[in-house]
């Protein structure tokens, strides 16, 4: 095979423009053929068509629900946050909106101090009542001193 | 956004070519209806959204897409490789004259008979042989083309190729036909 006739066969120049119309013309005779064939279709084909599309539609509109219920909340709340606070939220608003945490740690710190406190308080008391008291501390810890108490508080 | 009527029209209207096109493609009815369920369930997943205008294009690019799916798991579950040679080109059509078959086409034109209903019946069945035997590329191309009524550009892109590829598979396409169909006496 000599170079003209592979480069022919190879790349084929191109059609002229109304040898593309011809053309066009044969092939829509022949997709009208087509069209009545593709109307003819046996009963169980249209059918099993229908049902695919039918599943092809209830498939759309399952996901289009989905999307719905997810998009749905976050619609709300960023409703909410453009009409309550503004969009964005300024830095006032947000130390407000974190007010009452503060205040709540502040609190317990407060309930936590006032108990120490207490407790320290309490023990001072004890302290002191102890070392005031004729009796000397040593004595609580012997054990002759105890059994004397025991027999004093039984009737 | 098409809305679920759109769609449902947009199928509607295209599920039958659809499924003839691929038809002549896998030569297998059940395994063209599975292909055409499964690009419009792709198109309906993926695509719902989109404005009604572009579904015939994304229908036709998903149709061979899962077409080429079809073929890749047969592929796989027959574990024999496709025979490529669809790709070839076939020469010899230069001594064929076009305009002729088309003014031949003309003088059948006229009222139609019970004859003509049975001669028609069978044009159609010669066609559809030609077309299912048309090298795969060159099919594609002139059903895209033709039937689906896809400008150039849209055909190129649904199958991934050149304008030019388009114009020389769809005119060879054309020409193959008319010329089978000649010699089986039949003029389109």
């Amino acid at each position: 095979m000599n170079n003209k006739s592979f480069s022919s066969m190879v790349s084929p120049p191109a059609p002229p423009v109304h040898i593309e119309a011809l053309e066009g013309q044969v092939a829509m005779r022949m997709t009208a053929h087509l069209n009545l064939g593709a109307e003819s279709l046996p009963h169980d084909i249209t059918e099993r068509l229908r049902f695919g599309r039918e599943r092809a539609l209830a498939r759309a509109q399952q996901l289009r629900q989905a999307t719905a219920a997810v998009t749905s909340p976050q619609v709300v709340g960023l409703s909410g946050r453009s009409a309550v606070l503004g969009n964005p939220p300024s830095l006032w608003l947000r130390l407000a909106s974190a007010l009452p945490l503060i205040v709540l740690v502040a609190g317990l710190v407060l309930i936590q101090q006032h108990h120490d406190l207490e407790q320290i308080v309490a023990a001072a008391e004890i302290d002191s009542a102890l070392l005031a008291d004729e009796l000397p501390p040593a004595a609580y810890g012997d054990p002759g001193f105890s059994e004397f108490l025991r027999s004093v508080d039984a009737p | 956004m098409a809305s679920d009527k759109e769609l449902s029209d947009f199928l509607k209207s295209v599920e039958k070519r659809a499924f003839k096109r691929t038809v002549y493609a896998v030569r297998d009815e059940d395994g063209a209806l599975d292909v055409v369920q499964d690009a419009m369930i792709r198109l309906a997943e993926k695509y719902a959204d989109r404005p009604a205008a572009e579904l015939p294009l994304l229908f036709q690019r998903i149709l061979s897409n899962a077409t080429m799916d079809w073929f890749r798991r047969l592929k796989v579950r027959n574990s024999v490789l496709q025979n490529m040679s669809d790709f070839d080109v076939d020469a010899g059509e230069g001594d064929f004259d076009l305009l002729e078959s088309l003014e031949s086409a003309d003088g059948m034109l006229g009222a139609e008979s019970a004859a003509d209903t049975v001669s028609r019946t069978q044009i159609l069945l010669a066609i559809e042989s030609e077309v299912a035997e048309l090298p795969a590329r060159q099919r594609e191309a002139f059903l895209l083309r033709y039937w689906e009524e896809l400008d150039v550009a849209e055909t190129a892109s649904v199958m991934g190729c050149s304008e030019g590829s388009v114009k020389t598979h769809c005119s060879r396409a054309v020409h193959a036909l008319a010329k089978a169909l000649r010699t089986k006496g039949i003029a389109p």
